[in-house]
């Protein structure tokens, strides 16, 4: 692994958001509507072009793109018309210290649990522990945590009043928002560790290790895992950008003041410094996920050398 | 022998016997004495939620201001606007006492009470309305209801920058407490629009720009509250203002959480918000069955909403009469209302909702209804019998929920079954289908309206060519046009804005589905004459709710019962 292969990733990322950002920016004035309000009455010739004129949206496009680029090289995202008291940078900064904690409470638990959820039941292969943990991770996967969340609602705050309907500040409202975020990936990691780690049970080395006077668990925690970690670590890499960015469900259903909301809201009010800001930061997070994986599995398997194949 | 001494000590001791329970009466923060039946002050607190906002003040942004539903906004309490409506919808002075019109209906002359300040100290004149108006016009400010007040001279030349904002009809008068209102044309119901006055501090806003509101370290208030919290996408509180001089209210601290309404029956139930007004079918389904749910339910009129299909009548097919009453006439409301709407709406026959002004709902109900065999048989003399050779028709929704979508597929349904019509459902987001409808470019929709202001003016002014329905009739134009702006003849006017909407229905430029009649809930704890039925036997919190232009604010209170509920 050569500084070369380093900047050849590191000028892939450049391109990547240079693309993605033309498309989002074609995409988003090609729709319909703009940031305004016409639910009423339309707006008079006079008074929508004042509103447009204010955004600059009375520009080309192409003006319009060049000058984003320009002021965003300068670090200046713009200010979001959802909230135009501050700039685009601070309201991601607001809003993501709120999601991040969150998703990183939830990466925890959801992988550290599936696991040793999946280990154990690849371990425990065909037993009724297995079938139970299996069984549990299927309704994991197909309920949709929102559906989860509201029933963790119903129980605990209708009825049972121990907890608040929703709200941030104070860490007990974290419990039901972390445990109803964390199901599915957790099912997911589950089930894959599983298969993994049944593979990678099935190899000769295996056999011969125990063969050779190895008790179980130094084989499977020295061997057997190091092998299981590579399709595992494919899956779980892409998990954490998704859930460091939040969920719309579950942000709305408990009233958590997060990012996840921005990436609708915003295009639904035709928010566009938003959208954009929005666009560019889960490509970027993406983009690092990925390169950060690749340089994990040469740390994971030896026999991986990156720069010798593209990927 | 009896001292002065003696006496004092008597008069003490009867005093304290007799006149103690005067004394003993509980205010609340800003001194205002709470009823016997009141809990303790420190629990004379609003829970509410809202959606997201960016400003409490009108001015700022019309669109962006917190509430929880179209009857119930949380703005405006920083403000004393110059009128305020009561539960009956009447018009009450507010910043002004008094106010007159000139012979030729042009120049409106208010008096503003002179006692009124703002929460630095500094007295609310009418410099500060004037400065509010000049923003709403000010093309750099650009404000989202600037089509509102075209009828105040100059505006529209302000909006488009061909005049400075200086000289648009809104000025200081005599002295500082005379506003002076010019119109374009005789405009009668002008004091009803200047329901939408609530100033903002002339001072503040050269200081510190529109959003001073959305600070405590800049906020200023004339109203009856004061900003003391706004934690961005988290919650707003409100604080009683110690130096409101109007009707100082027994609430002394409002609470308004940020979060998706979806989520707030739910907060109702767990006693999180005193107050709601969002309800799917199951949460619907849930307080049907529940004796003490189903007795916190008001029907309210919310904000004279009417639902109506429309149509684009410059071209085919809908450019044909025979085909737009045949469709009207295979529409049946009154089973729509038994089978889908129940208590969420009452069948409409007109655009105005009885209760507003110049409503003829009954009046109307023979032109169009539901007659199958007729329709039917205009269709066929329309040339397309049965249905046969009629376009596919595309019927567009605006961003509707269940019960709307419920009621266009019903519709479809309908068409399908009493004509032979092929009709597709589709529930488009609110800014593209604005987009269509604005440019005229719409077939075939179902779309709401609800009112502005309490005057036929309002709800039929939308039915004006070159708006946003391509529908036209120059008889209805000229009636609403000169009925608006016509002064000392109210029996006339009425009478013209009658025939007006006689046309509108004869001509079938929309079909009339129903009239919105939301459901608003509150905690049994909470008290009031304004919780009280209003003239027609009507209990739900009144339009606009919670606000500043209202008086909802001047008689609620937080009851004993309380505490059974909140922990």
């Amino acid at each position: 692994m050569t500084a070369r292969y380093l900047m050849g990733r590191v000028v892939g990322l450049v391109v990547a958001l240079v693309t993605v950002s033309i498309l989002a920016f074609l995409l988003m004035h090609a729709v319909p509507g703009g940031p305004f309000d016409e639910t009423q009455s339309p707006l008079p010739p006079a008074a929508k072009a004042n509103i447009l004129r204010k955004y600059g949206l009375d520009q080309p496009l192409w003006v319009q793109y060049l000058r984003y680029v320009w002021h965003a090289l300068h670090g200046d995202f713009g200010i979001p018309y959802q909230s135009p008291t501050e700039t685009v940078l601070a309201l991601i900064a607001r809003v993501w210290s709120v999601t991040l904690p969150l998703g990183a409470i939830v990466v925890t638990i959801s992988f550290t649990a599936g696991l040793a959820l999946g280990i154990l039941a690849a371990l425990r292969h065909n037993t009724w522990l297995d079938n139970l943990l299996t069984s549990l991770a299927t309704l994991g996967m197909t309920v949709p945590n929102f559906v989860i969340a509201i029933w963790l609602i119903y129980i605990f705050s209708v009825q049972l009043h121990w907890l608040p309907t929703g709200g941030w500040g104070e860490a007990r409202l974290l419990i039901m928002p972390a445990v109803a975020y964390s199901l599915q990936p957790m099912a997911i990691v589950a089930r894959y560790t599983r298969v993994a780690v049944l593979e990678a049970l099935a190899g000769d080395y295996v056999r011969t290790a125990l063969a050779k006077g190895l008790t179980p668990s130094r084989v499977v925690v020295r061997h057997v895992l190091r092998n299981a970690l590579i399709p595992i670590v494919t899956l779980m890499g892409p998990m954490i950008p998704d859930l460091f960015t939040g969920s719309i469900f579950i942000e709305f259903t408990f009233r958590i003041p997060g990012l996840g909301k921005f990436f609708v809201t915003s295009i639904f009010q035709r928010d566009y410094p938003m959208i954009m800001a929005t666009v560019l930061l889960v490509a970027f997070l993406w983009s690092v996920t990925y390169l950060l994986s690749d340089l994990l599995y040469v740390l994971i398997d030896p026999r991986v050398r990156v720069g010798e194949r593209s990927r | 022998m009896i001292s002065f001494r003696h006496i004092v000590w008597v008069i003490v001791v009867l005093v304290s016997i007799s006149g103690g329970g005067a004394f003993s009466a509980t205010t609340n923060a800003v001194g205002k004495p709470l009823p016997s039946d009141a809990a303790p002050p420190s629990q004379q607190v609003l829970n509410g939620m809202t959606d997201a906002a960016t400003t409490l003040d009108f001015f700022v942004g019309v669109y962006k201001r917190p509430g929880n539903v179209g009857g119930n906004s949380w703005s405006n309490v920083l403000s004393t606007p110059l009128v305020r409506l009561d539960k009956n919808f009447n018009l009450l002075p507010a910043a002004a006492k008094s106010w007159t019109a000139s012979k030729d209906g042009l120049t409106w002359t208010f008096r503003l009470d002179r006692s009124l300040v703002w929460s630095d100290g500094t007295p609310l004149t009418a410099d500060d309305f004037v400065a509010t108006f000049r923003l709403g016009a000010d093309p750099k400010h650009a404000w989202d209801f600037a089509w509102f007040f075209s009828i105040i001279k100059g505006w529209d030349d302000a909006v488009k920058g061909a005049i400075p904002v200086e000289q648009i009809g809104v000025r200081r008068g005599a002295d500082p407490y005379t506003l002076v209102v010019t119109t374009t044309v005789a405009a009668p119901y002008l004091p009803g629009m200047m329901l939408y006055s609530p100033p903002l501090q002339a001072k503040a806003l050269a200081q510190h720009g529109p959003f001073y509101n959305t600070d405590p370290k800049t906020s200023v208030s004339s109203g009856p509250y004061l900003l003391e919290e706004w934690t961005k996408d988290q919650r707003i509180v409100l604080a009683a203002n110690p130096k409101y001089r109007g009707v100082k209210p027994y609430i002394q601290r409002v609470v308004l959480k940020f979060g998706d309404l979806k989520t707030e029956f739910q907060a109702y139930r767990a006693n999180e918000v005193d107050v709601a007004a969002n309800f799917s079918p199951a949460d619907l389904q849930v307080i049907e069955r529940d004796a003490p749910l189903r007795a916190q339910y008001h029907q309210g009129f919310g904000d004279f909403r009417t639902y109506y299909v429309g149509f684009d009548t410059s071209r085919p097919p809908f450019n044909d009469l025979k085909v737009r009453q045949a469709f009207s006439y295979a529409v049946d409301r009154e089973g729509l209302i038994k089978n889908v709407i129940k208590r969420q709406g009452i069948a409409a026959y007109g655009f105005l909702m009885p209760g507003f002004p110049g409503s003829q709902n009954d009046a109307l109900k023979g032109i169009q209804k539901y007659d199958p065999a007729l329709a039917k048989k205009l269709l066929a003399e329309a040339g397309f019998p049965d249905g046969k050779g009629f376009p596919k028709l595309e019927l567009w929704l605006r961003s509707e929920r269940a019960l709307g979508q419920a009621v266009g597929n019903a519709i479809a349904a309908m068409l399908k079954r009493n004509l032979g019509v092929e009709v597709e459902v589709s529930n488009r987001e609110t800014k593209m289908f604005m987009d269509t409808l604005n440019a005229h470019r719409l077939p075939f929709y179902i779309v709401s309206y609800g009112m502005d202001f309490l005057d036929p003016a309002n709800m039929l002014g939308i039915w004006l060519s070159g708006g946003r329905h391509a529908w036209k009739s120059e008889r209805f134009d000229t009636l609403v046009k000169t009925a608006s702006s016509m002064v000392g003849n109210a029996d006339r006017r009425m009478t013209m804005f009658h025939e007006a909407e006689k046309i509108l229905v004869s001509d079938v430029g929309f079909i009339p589905i129903y009239f919105v009649t939301p459901g608003f809930m509150w905690k049994p704890y909470l008290k009031g004459t304004a919780l009280t039925a209003d003239k027609i036997g009507v209990t739900a919190w009144h339009w606009p709710g919670w606000d500043g232009l209202s008086t909802l604010h001047e008689s609620i209170y937080i009851s004993k019962d309380v505490s059974k509920y909140r922990r």
